[in-house]
């Protein structure tokens, strides 16, 4: 426990040190003003219910299938390709700390630094509320927690591509090419016919928030779909940092 | 302390390490000694728990490293051939957070951190980026890193790398220290002389074999034997061509106008050299079988076995 917290400060500690962190976060912020900006400005139905911003903020709008996806593996790159690239992690994984307690802490101090992205976004709501905006703030926080989730999934992803290589940008964007596939695969497949059709409407993302989180409301399904998948991929981070001790 | 039983690793059909049986045991220091390749790091990876041997058996005070990792972990300072920490850190914060990693509560790493810190002459340097250091500091941070648990053994790859003389006889008397204090020390490095200096033993390995196991004495007496002689004089004359007429065994390895460097077919100085030599009109001014070094050593076990 004690090797996992002395890991977990390290990481959030790097993630805060890394200049192009903040680099990262001002493209990010700027992005999301812009976008909430123009649903203020430019979406009738907003402009005639701001109650429906969350859902038009949160749901499957450009942030969900454009931004997202693209986002965390530009945090996760540096958790294990980083280290590989620059020699840290040989001296990491022969320390007395479990292959699970690496993976855990990189992953958890990424989830924590992504707090503060999306605090960036809850704060224009914040600023739009003492402005003098009506909110629903059930569906602000449902829809908060429904784009955090996806953020721990898209985390989750972006880790694993960080295992497989030393190249920062086969990392990165390998990471977001899956985290991309997780979207568009299903939201393609859900006009097709019998289980294939209902599987892909049960898994697809978008759908997801739209009809559950940035409605207000606490879909089960998608909380276990999304909590569950994002562990899968950490398994699988697991796997692939341990399989090195295996005996061929 | 350190032991390792019938080590094998392969990558497919290339055989890293084959066979390797050693010991290290407390207070004593083993070098590795080998030319690239010959799977000194292999080895050393190993040890440390970071890759699982192939076949064989290997433990850290007594701790198997594939049944009880963690555990022997717990006793093993590893200092990594390309050491490098973050270079955001400074040195300190990363020898604090090694030291919480180490399993050591935080007030007492930073207690720690002086501990070793100061005998290293580091604690100018704590307060100074990592990336900022020179090659000869990054790697007294790594020792320094290696020595945080104060584990009973400890494994260092290619510790002289990148040190200048003086960091070299500092380091090499640090070496000594810990031993002294009871530490078992792997060491690998092709900087023949460091090993010579402070190995008690030596363990010559090529392409992932042992060559030769003992201690250095042991093996320069081996050495010996394969060591050239030189000969010197004064004078004009055709000694050179002379000499390579009436001893064909004798075999040239440098020559120059007045000193030759060569070497006799079998161990000794033929019978009758010396009598062919009292008639010739050059003054002799020298003549000496060279001090074998581990470097002849080596290069004639290498040679032996690619023969």
């Amino acid at each position: 426990m004690r090797a996992l917290l002395a890991q977990l400060r390290r990481e959030i500690f790097a993630l805060a040190v890394t200049p192009s962190m903040y680099g990262l976060l001002a493209v990010w912020y700027l992005l999301n003003g812009l976008l909430f900006f123009y649903l203020l400005e430019y979406s009738p139905q907003v402009r005639a219910d701001l109650t429906l911003l969350p859902q038009y903020l949160f749901g499957s709008g450009l942030l969900i299938w454009l931004l997202l996806p693209a986002f965390p593996p530009l945090l996760t790159l540096r958790l294990l390709a980083e280290e590989r690239r620059i020699g840290t992690l040989e001296p990491l994984l022969s320390a007395p700390i479990r292959d699970a307690a690496v993976v855990l802490a990189k992953y958890i101090a990424a989830c924590v630094f992504f707090l503060v992205f999306w605090g960036g976004v809850l704060g224009l709501f914040v600023g739009l509320s003492w402005a003098g905006g009506t909110l629903d703030w059930a569906r602000v926080l449902t829809g908060f927690a429904g784009a955090w989730l996806t953020s721990l999934l898209f985390l989750s992803t972006g880790l694993w591509a960080s295992s497989w290589s030393s190249n920062l940008v086969l990392a990165a964007g390998g990471g977001a090419a899956l985290n991309y596939l997780l979207l568009f695969v299903p939201a393609l497949l859900t006009p097709a016919p019998g289980r294939l059709g209902e599987w892909a409407a049960a898994t697809n993302i978008p759908t997801l928030l739209d009809r559950g989180f940035s409605a207000g409301l606490v879909d089960t399904w998608a909380l276990a779909w999304f909590l569950g998948l994002s562990a899968l991929f950490l398994w699988l981070t697991w796997i692939r940092l341990v399989s090195r001790r295996w005996v061929p | 302390m350190i032991r390792a039983l019938h080590l094998g690793k392969h990558y497919g059909k290339i055989i890293a390490v084959h066979d390797l049986s050693f010991e290290v045991r407390p207070g004593e220091i083993l070098g590795f000694l080998g030319p690239n390749g010959a799977g000194k790091s292999t080895t050393l990876r190993i040890l440390s728990g970071f890759h699982p041997p192939t076949s064989g058996q290997a433990s850290i005070a007594g701790l198997d490293l594939l049944q009880d990792s963690l555990a022997a972990r717990r006793h093993l300072g590893y200092l990594p051939e390309q050491f490098a920490a973050p270079p955001e850190m400074r040195t300190g914060e990363y020898l604090r957070y090694r030291a919480c990693l180490k399993g050591l509560p935080r007030r007492q790493a930073r207690q720690r951190v002086a501990e070793v810190a100061e005998p290293l002459g580091l604690m100018d340097r704590l307060r100074q980026p990592f990336s900022a250091l020179s090659q000869g500091f990054r790697q007294r941070v790594g020792l320094a890193d290696a020595l945080l648990a104060d584990p009973p053994a400890l494994l260092l790859d290619e510790p002289f790398r990148g040190l200048d003389p003086i960091q070299r006889r500092e380091f090499r008397q640090r070496l000594r220290d810990l031993a002294d204090e009871g530490r078992a020390i792997l060491f690998s490095s092709h900087v023949l002389p460091e090993v010579e200096a402070v190995a008690d033993r030596v363990l010559v390995l090529h392409r992932g074999q042992t060559l030769a196991e003992g201690s250095c004495a042991e093996l320069l007496a081996r050495a010996q034997a394969q060591t050239p002689f030189r000969l010197r004089w004064l004078g004009d004359s055709n000694l050179k061509a002379d000499l390579a007429v009436a001893f064909p065994q004798l075999q040239v390895e440098q020559a120059d106008d007045q000193s030759l460097t060569f070497r006799w077919h079998g161990p000794k100085t033929p019978a009758d050299f010396f009598s062919w030599l009292a008639l010739r009109p050059e003054e002799i001014m020298e003549y000496r079988r060279l001090d074998p070094d581990l470097e002849d050593l080596f290069q004639t076990l290498v040679e032996e076995a690619e023969a």
